[in-house]
């Protein structure tokens, strides 16, 4: 079997360490679609909606230089909004794991996802707790 | 013309809500791949994920927490909301391409907040699928506008 990209494993995550993401400007583009996928329509075009901001998150969370995590689910989520967004603000994500925990096949770890918008200001913020996957016997560290 | 909204004065602790049925397609993963830009293999990879425990690709989470928002609104008169302002949210078991589900929701907090012109509402929710199973649960919480 040809070995797939890197990934980081429960052994490799570290406590308290800070990652930030690329930025991207959500456009009406973004809105009209998430519109249409969801039906949670609103009469100001340009608001961008509440969850929209925090799916972005997790994907720009997938472009930084580290491997990603061998994410096997997603368990929990506790997230606040804090600010509202218009088409045209540009977001970006910082994270960091804060707590881990070792199971049999794998862990659970919980990370703080913050959103800041252009100005650097916290729009969005929460934590995520997810069950990883541990280093398969065929893979080397 | 009367405002259809309802605000925090209208609507009764312990309401319950029950919404249509909306089933998650391969197309609605594909678009929400290409909108959040999460491409994780667990929704992307359906060769990998044949040998996974859940045998196929999975929706993302957030993709069933973003429809069951949209659900909502297609389950009640829409509230007088001013804000979103809390999550607490569990993925109890995975969404898969062809499931079908929808959202019971029930207030079950009132509370006034500082300023008089405003209220908190707590929704607790849960996402069923066909088969009547939990996938997600939680509650969420609103400011909505009082009547003047």
């Amino acid at each position: 079997m040809t070995p797939g990209p890197a990934r980081s494993y429960f052994e490799d995550v570290e406590l308290h360490d800070a990652v930030e993401t690329p930025a991207i400007t959500l456009t009406a583009a973004h809105v009209g679609i998430y519109h249409g996928l969801t039906r949670e329509l609103d009469a100001d075009p340009a608001a961008v909606p509440d969850l929209l901001p925090l799916c972005v998150a997790v994907g720009l969370g997938w472009r930084t230089p580290r491997a990603p995590l061998a994410v096997l689910a997603l368990l929990g989520l506790d997230w606040q909004p804090l600010r509202p967004l218009r088409a045209g603000d540009t977001v970006r994500s910082r994270s960091r794991i804060v707590a881990r925990r070792p199971l049999r096949d794998g862990g659970v770890i919980v990370e703080e996802r913050e959103v800041l918008d252009q100005r650097g200001e916290v729009v969005q913020r929460g934590r995520f707790t997810y069950l990883v996957g541990k280093r398969p016997k065929e893979v080397a560290a | 013309m009367a405002d259809p909204r309802r605000y925090f004065d209208d609507i009764a602790l312990g309401e319950e809500y029950e919404s249509p049925g909306r089933t998650v397609t391969e197309a609605d993963i594909v678009i929400f791949a290409g909108l959040s830009g999460d491409y994780n293999v667990l929704h992307t990879d359906a060769e990998f994920m044949k040998q996974s425990i859940f045998g196929e690709r999975i929706a993302h989470g957030l993709l069933g927490l973003a429809i069951q928002a949209g659900l909502l609104t297609r389950a009640t008169q829409a509230y007088a909301t001013l804000a979103f302002v809390g999550l607490r949210w569990k993925f109890k078991g995975p969404i898969r391409i062809g499931d079908t589900i929808r959202l019971r929701a029930k207030v079950v907090a009132k509370k006034e907040a500082a300023k008089p012109d405003r209220g908190l509402v707590t929704l607790q929710r849960a996402v069923l699928n066909q088969r009547d199973e939990v996938v997600q649960e939680g509650e969420t919480d609103l400011l909505v506008e009082r009547r003047a």
